[in-house]
């Protein structure tokens, strides 16, 4: 080495260690809570541009997820997407809707709908029905617009279309990316096949749509009287279709994944939203993942692609007794009922459901949310822990019984009383999700500290009208808290209050930047206490900013 | 190794790949000042190992599988079948090649342990005319080299003889369902028989029965076989079925080249599921009557309707009781440990052969009494145990089909 050359590397040896000096900020490795929390955003700091397309096979999806257990095997694992205050950030996968800004009955009917759904005409038939097992196909409307058509089942009508419609937009309201799902009438005579339409029949070779094919189709399909066919037509999702994602794991080739999905609440909270709605099929190929463009860069975008699978109807029927009771196979159950000749008996053996085919077998009479099960084990809700159920039956319980009746609505049942039905079982179903979910855990809310140092906070279950004021009202305890150490500092003794407004028997720091940790008990006789929920805040100039919620603990 | 001397002398290559590194570390506890730096870094880091998803070894075995068999429905696959009842396990394998869309012809061989064979050429073709008429054809070799003949009647002694039976046919056979559950069919094949010494550990036919107590003993004819039937169908599946039934008459004509041993047969079965309780149990009934029409008529051993076997009387062995005219009562109480894939019965099966069909009565019948394991498919039953009891004893089957 020369001496120039030692010099030069000296520089800038120097300054790479004196990069790794102390600041005069804290150092962050320490901190509990960043500047920018609680974060409103996931960021997708990544282009995803070069993510590639896959197919997810059913057949091993299934074996997967009834026999594999795939997943991170650590148990009671926090959901890793929550932010600080313990809720689900913006993001790819979803867009906090009901439950935390208000959405109107309007709003909730409309859902994704952007506009009238495919535009009058001929419609062109590009392809058949490569998914699922309602009869369809794909199709270009006169606009150029592409559109997945399904109908319901013959003997079966408004089921299938009713379900898709309904559940469209609940679960748009409650936060997940959705096609749009427009309900049209088809008529045979509007129908023509296009020059690219290929099929593939049950040979396996793939050759060009003929119009047998399409008369195949309308067969299984339920003919209206007039000769039409009522069906469901889902827009294209826009970007480059990837293929549909996992309930475990990260897609290796997306950068901006780096939360293993069954680590994410939104997903692990599908577990109280499919009970809720009877979202039983919980495969792979219900979902969807494109490729999008957003700020220059490409993102990948989760869709749930088919509700569908909702409530007591399949594509072609209604459910199996069994299904949102039991998995396709268990093993356990299985050798229960061989040993004593079928006469363990489950309570999908004795439930009474109404009749009326176009909702099919679904009740809430004898549901229980704790038991209901899709029809594989799914990685995601067995991670689901109290506090993301919590969070999911606080969503649930946003729905009032006349957004519900509306939403029931909208599947355009032509008889009358299938909506009402459903919107039956669906507040039945509800309010049981509330009463199980958000008692399960310590259920304070909406916490708030006023700049005169006065804490209010709300009781969702209270809220929710499933549970009354605990017997002995809360306790509260305050501390200061070092965001860099994470120690606290007992501040005053711990007050006592049944109004849920409270203020400490002792002065709050008044320093911008310092923080108090407030912990909240119930005080409870009959059931059992629940555990503290403590809150943290941050003091700005004047007044005090929310940070932090921890309803249990990490793991 | 580096003399004493050399300590201080470090290669600038190294110097600025360790202050390249230093400088990672700084930027990166810098960036994690924010929470949304911290993700971003993270995201960073995986950016540097983005990978196409590969598949797991048992991903791509079910996947494979899956494509050969049901996606790519053309080529070879093995098989697995009876090649005539008595025969043992078999082995074998097929090569199919799609026609048209519903058209495919099919070549397939079996090999069983008591080295039965099977060679069949088919051809099939379904779906016609709305889905309502389904076209077969086939053509095919089969030799059973020691099937069982205990003599006539359901009072013949357990003593088994054997003789070999080579069949050569051809022959085709449209199926109609013109709507609702009925279903018509017809058929015409032609079947050459030869019957020879049967293989094996017993006697073989013709060192025990006479013409007399074997019709048609050391006679091989050939035969037009013509068969009509006419029902109602409305199991999901015959392979397999919780619910549903089938009432179903077949006319059978075997007309003999040489017109000596012509004769015709009709045979009636019933098969009615009742499901409990949402099909958490199954009482599953069947019935079938075979019966020679005519008197004068004489059937050959080998043709003579029968009981014994997995799907029967399922304590006796195969061919156990032959005579002019049988009766088979099955009833099975099945229970359901898995709707997906286990099904269980207790079964108990009676019935009779008889030389007259006045003596078809429900007395003096041959019974047993078993339980078993299906395996099974929402179409088919591809596996089926079962343990059975009668008045000669335990028998275990092995079936690859449902029994009725």
């Amino acid at each position: 080495m020369t001496k120039r050359n030692h010099v030069a590397a000296g520089v800038v040896f120097t300054i790479a260690l004196a990069s790794l000096l102390p600041s005069a900020a804290p150092r962050s490795a320490t901190m509990k809570f960043y500047t920018d929390d609680p974060l409103q955003r996931e960021p997708e700091t990544q282009d995803a541009s070069a993510v590639q397309e896959w197919d997810i096979d059913l057949v091993w999806d299934l074996a997967e997820n009834l026999f594999g257990h795939p997943g991170d095997s650590t148990p009671d694992v926090k959901a890793r997407n929550v932010n600080t205050v313990d809720e689900v950030p913006d993001s790819s996968w979803f867009t906090n809707r009901i439950g935390v800004r208000p959405v109107s009955i309007e709003e909730a009917v409309r859902g994704p709908l952007t506009d009238g759904g495919p535009a009058p005409g001929t419609w062109s038939v590009v392809g058949a029905k490569e998914a699922g097992f309602a009869p369809g196909f794909t199709m270009q409307d006169p606009r150029g617009d592409r559109w997945f058509v399904s109908f319901d089942a013959k003997g079966f009508p408004d089921a299938a279309t009713g379900a898709i419609l309904v559940a469209n937009k609940i679960f748009w309201a409650l936060g997940y990316f959705q096609v749009e799902n427009y309900l049209i009438r088809v008529r045979p005579d509007q129908l023509v096949i296009g020059e690219s339409a290929s099929v593939t029949p049950p040979s396996g070779k793939r050759r060009r749509m003929k119009f047998g094919d399409l008369e195949d189709v309308l067969r299984r399909s339920h003919r209206a009287l007039d000769g039409s066919y009522r069906a469901v037509a889902a827009r294209s999702v826009p970007g480059r279709v990837l293929g549909g994602f996992r309930y475990h794991g990260t897609r290796p080739d997306d950068p901006n994944d780096v939360i293993p999905h069954e680590h994410r609440r939104e997903l692990r909270a599908l577990k109280v939203f499919g009970a809720w709605t009877n979202l039983v099929d919980m495969k792979a190929g219900n979902t969807l993942d494109s490729l999008i463009s957003e700020n220059g860069k490409g993102i990948v975008r989760h869709y749930l692609q088919d509700v569908g699978s909702t409530f007591g109807t399949g594509a072609n029927a209604p459910r199996e007794y069994d299904e949102g009771w039991e998995y396709l196979f268990e093993g356990d159950l299985a050798w229960k009922r061989l040993a004593t000749m079928g006469f363990f008996l489950r309570p999908w053996q004795t439930v009474q459901y109404a009749d009326n085919r176009a909702i099919g077998r679904f009740e809430g009479a004898v549901f229980d949310p704790r038991e209901w099960k899709p029809r594989v084990p799914t990685a995601a809700f067995l991670r689901a822990r109290e506090d993301d159920t919590f969070w999911a039956a606080r969503r649930v319980m946003a729905f009032s019984d006349d957004m519900i009746f509306a939403l029931a609505e909208t599947g355009k049942y032509s008889d009358e009383s299938a909506a009402k039905q459903l919107a039956g079982v669906l507040i039945q179903r509800r309010d049981k999700i509330g009463k199980v979910y958000l008692n399960a855990i310590n259920p304070v809310s909406n916490f708030a500290l006023d700049a005169d140092d006065t804490l209010t906070f709300e009781n969702a279950a209270v809220t929710a009208g499933v549970s009354d004021e605990p017997s002995g009202g809360y306790v509260v305890s305050w501390s200061r808290f070092d965001n860099t150490t994470g120690e606290t500092t007992p501040i005053g003794s711990p007050v006592a209050t049944a109004d849920r407004r409270v203020r400490p028997t002792a002065a709050l720091p008044s320093a911008p930047g310092s923080f108090v940790k407030i912990q909240i008990w119930e005080k409870r006789i009959r059931p059992p206490a629940t555990p503290q929920v403590a809150v943290s805040f941050r003091r700005n100039r004047s007044t005090w900013t929310l940070v932090g919620v921890d309803r249990l603990p990490p793991q | 190794m580096a003399a004493p001397g050399d300590a201080m002398h470090i290669d600038r290559r190294t110097l600025y790949a360790t202050c390249g590194a230093i400088l990672l570390l700084a930027s990166s506890a810098r960036a994690q000042e924010t929470r949304a730096a911290e993700i971003g870094a993270e995201q960073a880091k995986k950016a540097t190992e983005v990978t196409p998803y590969e598949a797991g070894t048992a991903e791509r075995w079910a996947v494979a599988i899956r494509r050969e068999f049901l996606a790519e429905p053309s080529g070879f696959y093995p098989y697995f079948a009876s090649v005539y009842s008595g025969g043992g396990f078999t082995l074998g394998a097929g090569y199919r090649q799609f026609l048209g869309d519903r058209t495919h012809w099919d070549a397939k061989g079996l090999y069983s342990a008591k080295s039965y064979k099977l060679f069949e050429v088919s051809a099939d073709s379904w779906g016609h005319a709305q889905d309502r008429l389904d076209l077969h054809g086939r053509v095919g070799w089969r030799d059973a080299t020691q099937v069982a003949y205990y003599g006539l009647s359901i009072d013949s002694p357990d003593e088994r003889s054997n003789f070999r039976m080579q069949q050569s046919y051809f022959g085709g056979d449209p199926q109609v369902r013109p709507g609702g559950f009925t279903v018509f069919g017809a058929g015409m094949t032609y079947e050459d028989f030869a019957l020879e010494e049967g293989t094996g550990n017993t006697p073989s036919i013709e060192e025990v029965f006479t013409p007399e107590t074997a019709p048609g003993l050391g006679v091989s004819p050939t035969y037009l076989h013509t068969t009509a039937s006419g029902g109602f169908d409305w199991r999901p599946s015959p392979g397999y079925a919780r619910h549903g039934g089938l009432y179903q008459v077949t006319y059978h004509n075997y007309a003999d080249r040489d017109n000596a041993y012509s004769f015709d047969r009709i045979d009636g079965e019933i098969v009615q599921h009742i499901p409990i309780l949402r099909e958490n149990w199954v009482i599953s009934l069947h019935g079938l009557v075979q019966t020679t029409l005519d008197d004068e008529d004489v059937v050959p051993y080998f043709l003579l309707p029968s009981l014994g076997s997995g799907s029967t009387l399922r304590a006796y062995p195969s061919w156990r009781f032959r005579d002019r005219h049988s009766l088979l009562l099955s009833g099975e109480f099945r229970w359901i440990p898995n709707r997906l894939g286990i099904d269980m019965a207790l079964f108990y099966d009676t019935g009779k052969v008889t030389p007259r069909w006045d003596d078809l009565s429900l007395d003096h019948l041959k019974s047993n009494v078993g339980i078993g394991i299906r395996f099974h498919t929402p179409l088919a039953t591809p596996l089926r145990i079962e343990l059975a009891r009668g008045s000669e004893g335990l028998h275990l089957v092995f079936g690859g089909s449902a029994a009725f």
